[in-house]
């Protein structure tokens, strides 16, 4: 690339090619070539100085709705206040294109200083050596549970501190269930089957346009639990595929027997609630009795459903080997390796992690704190929902077994893998024995690569 | 850098003032020259020499020959979305161009208020590409949407035509079939060069409408149809927006609607494999080009040009 720049610079027509030269340069960077090389040795990274001059100016990166901004922004301005020689530049965008501008910017060499991931990321950028190991740096995690602080290690070194955690549950619309004169299941008790009838049961009673539940299949996370209720794993902590055929085929075979019995809608509308999000989803249109969410999506929910929402535990919890829900970190703080300063960036993570007065404007909005401490700071802060979401959570930590290992590198596709297996099962392209052999196939290759 | 040259050969053998001239034409040029590098050459470089490589945007590129191209041809989620493309568009295109040329006949005959219809069968055009656009299609194919409403009314139960794998692909093809306004604008510069005299000889000798539509209008008119018929293959190979937005990004349901680029920007920036997405930029370049000289080798056949 650079040959084409050296020629033209011998040649007349100096000034225009040197600056046609320069601006290839930067398009070349910009395009992502070579742009590797400058970006991740070349700013001295590697050694970081025993003491950083300051001032100095750290860019924070996060994604998230409006509200989300407007509260990081004011966490920042709190920072800066602790710190004036510290300047936080915020660098947010909404969820699709922060990881297109994140993997630019990083192929730029432009990484931001610290960096909000998510657990389907972290792997690939920890394994492409972008991310800090935050043990070494100067951040408290002591106030951090072990199994929660686990969901950040990989191969032993800390790339990410969890935000916040939240749960996999069904949410229940009690005033759909007492129109369909069905009770609320007793969810420390209910099956896989209970499930299945109960949803039938509900749109049978409920009557044309109301459906027991919607439909599961497009999440991985519903599949990892019933894998762990059955002693498996989705990954294990080895990075492979820790799921058996068996286990995913019966996990698609329940869709099919809620679309036989009206529990849930036909395929095309499924797929059209799915990507409706909360607030166009059964629940949240007053269409559905259930759904399985991650918890911190219970305001989402409550707030367009208009009705006053309950969170369940998954069916099966008490059914099979062992209980199979899990806190998964909601997002992770993680510092770039890179970062001209590492000290202030981890002092930036450790005000987020363990700064009341951060976790007082934050809330729940990165997940129900990890930090236990802060946790209990603002238990009386909250709403009313975001309070039943705290106590469901308190609830069920003593039945959690463990936090499932980070998925692999390559596993950022699984959620696309799924949505493709699910869809040809409940249009019944393929069987559910068929879509377990091709999911196992397709993650197999996913994460191989 | 062609034109460096070019322009500073040309230099030496002009006269002074002219010499002058050649500078201003240079500054004239300049802006011209910054984009194609900055914004054309320089990134399609760039990304022809990645896609000899294996390069997932966070480490350097590793070059590994043609393994990219290699494995493309054994990809089935590739082949699935070439088909869906070519079924997209060599159904669409012709579709849309029988549509913009119908609407250009109607509108020939001179009408009152002819801008106005013109305009607003123009507008679909300026929109058609827009995210807008595509989530009003979700809303009007949707299962409760406007087109299930009106078959609801003739008794007929519709269903989400977005979200069922076999029609999903069929609304993305109507979408373009609607943006008709582009080529029936240029159908209509067209039909107004067509001289009248042939029309008056035509229904002298005692041709009817018909017979005048296929024996004056239609020949003469082939030139227009060519030019609408390459420019409208080019853009219909280079679709992204609607199926970006009709699917919710990921080409489905099922990847009925996973069209060429949709899934050359899933590899690239989803499963951050951007060797094989230049790899896939790079074949489809040679798609078109190979689409379009063949378009031009089969004119000679069919395209009359009245000189």
């Amino acid at each position: 690339m650079s040959n084409t720049g050296n020629g033209l610079r011998t040649r007349r027509g100096k000034r225009l090619a040197a600056s046609a030269a320069g601006i290839a340069a930067v398009a070349l960077t910009l395009a992502g070539c070579g742009g590797g090389d400058s970006g991740m040795g070349g700013s001295g990274g590697d050694e970081p100085a025993a003491a950083e001059e300051c001032p100095c100016e750290i860019r924070f990166a996060w994604w998230g709705s409006d509200t989300r901004h407007e509260s990081t922004e004011q966490i920042i301005e709190a920072f800066e206040a602790e710190n004036p020689d510290i300047t936080v530049v915020p660098d947010f965008t909404d969820w699709d294109g922060y990881w297109d501008k994140l993997a630019t910017s990083v192929a730029a060499g432009d990484t931001p200083d610290v960096i909000t991931q998510e657990e389907r990321y972290i792997s690939d950028y920890s394994t492409k050596n972008v991310l800090a190991d935050l043990s070494q740096l100067d951040i408290d995690t002591s106030k951090v549970d072990d199994s929660v602080l686990a969901g950040g290690q990989i191969d032993g070194a800390q790339y990410g501190i969890p935000t916040g955690i939240n749960a996999y549950a069904f949410v229940a619309d009690p005033e759909i269930f007492a129109d369909a004169g069905v009770e609320l299941p007793d969810d420390t008790t209910w099956t896989w089957e209970d499930y299945v009838t109960t949803a039938n049961a509900v749109s049978k009673g409920a009557g044309e346009g109301v459906w027991g539940t919607q439909d599961y299949g497009f999440n991985e996370a519903g599949l990892n639990v019933m894998a762990r209720q059955r002693g498996e794993t989705l990954f294990t902590p080895e990075g492979e595929l820790g799921v058996s055929e068996q286990t995913v085929a019966d996990f698609f075979q329940v869709s099919l027997d809620l679309m036989e019995g009206g529990g849930q809608p036909d395929a095309a509308r499924t797929v059209e609630y799915q990507a409706a999000g909360p607030e166009g989803s059964l629940l949240g249109t007053n269409q559905g009795a259930m759904g399985v969410w991650w918890t911190n999506q219970l305001g989402a929910l409550t707030d367009s459903s208009g009705h006053e929402l309950e969170l369940l535990r998954l069916p099966g919890e008490t059914q099979g080997e062992r209980t199979g829900m899990y806190y998964k970190p909601a997002m992770f703080y993680s510092v770039s390796a890179d970062t001209e300063y590492p000290e202030s960036s981890a002092k930036f993570v450790d005000f987020l992690l363990n700064s009341q007065e951060a976790a007082d404007i934050m809330l729940t909005d990165r997940g129900l704190p990890a930090n236990t401490e802060v946790r209990e700071g603002i238990l009386g802060d909250l709403s009313p929902t975001d309070q039943k979401m705290a106590d469901f959570m308190a609830d069920i930590e003593d039945e959690i077994v463990d936090t499932p290992p980070v998925p692999p590198h390559g596993s950022a596709e699984l959620a696309d893998i799924m949505e493709r297996v699910n869809t040809d099962v409940l249009f019944e392209r393929i069987t559910p024995e068929e879509a377990a052999t091709q999911f196992m196939e397709e993650v197999t290759a996913a994460i191989a690569g | 850098m062609s034109v460096i040259q070019e322009l500073s050969r040309s230099k030496q053998s002009v006269s002074p003032r002219k010499k002058g001239d050649g500078r201003w034409a240079l500054l004239f040029l300049a802006p011209w020259f910054v984009g194609l590098v900055l914004i054309t050459a320089g990134p399609m470089g760039a990304s022809l020499y990645l896609s000899f490589t294996d390069y997932d945007l966070l480490s350097p590129p590793q070059w590994v020959g043609v393994e990219n191209f290699t494995r493309m041809f054994a990809d089935p989620r590739f082949r699935g979305s070439l088909g869906v493309t070519f079924m997209y568009v060599f159904v669409s295109v012709p579709l849309q161009l029988a549509a913009a040329l119908g609407l250009a006949l109607l509108l020939d005959r001179g009408m009152r208020g002819l801008a106005l219809y013109r305009s607003v069968y123009y507008l679909p055009s300026l929109l058609g590409g827009s995210v807008a656009i595509a989530i009003l299609w979700r809303q009007i194919f949707g299962a409760d949407g406007l087109v299930n409403q009106v078959l609801a009314m003739f008794g007929v139960q519709g269903q989400g035509w977005v979200s069922h794998p076999d029609y999903a692909l069929g609304t993305l093809m109507a979408l373009n079939v609607w943006t008709f306004g582009a080529p029936m604008v240029i159908f209509l510069a067209g039909l107004r060069q067509i001289p009248q005299m042939y029309y008056e000889a035509a229904s002298i000798d005692g041709a009817s409408k018909f017979r005048q539509f296929r024996s004056v209008t239609l020949p003469l008119l082939t030139p227009i149809i060519f030019f609408n018929l390459v420019l409208q293959l080019i853009e219909a190979f280079q679709s992204f927006t609607r199926a970006f937005v009709v699917s919710g990004g990921n080409g489905g349901p099922s990847d009925s609607t996973l069209l060429y680029t949709l899934y050359l920007y899933l590899k690239g920036f989803g499963s951050l494999d951007m060797g094989y997405a230049s790899a896939m930029a790079w074949f489809l370049l040679l798609i078109i080009g190979g689409m379009t000289a063949v378009n031009f080798l089969a004119s000679k056949y069919w395209v009359f040009y009245d000189d």
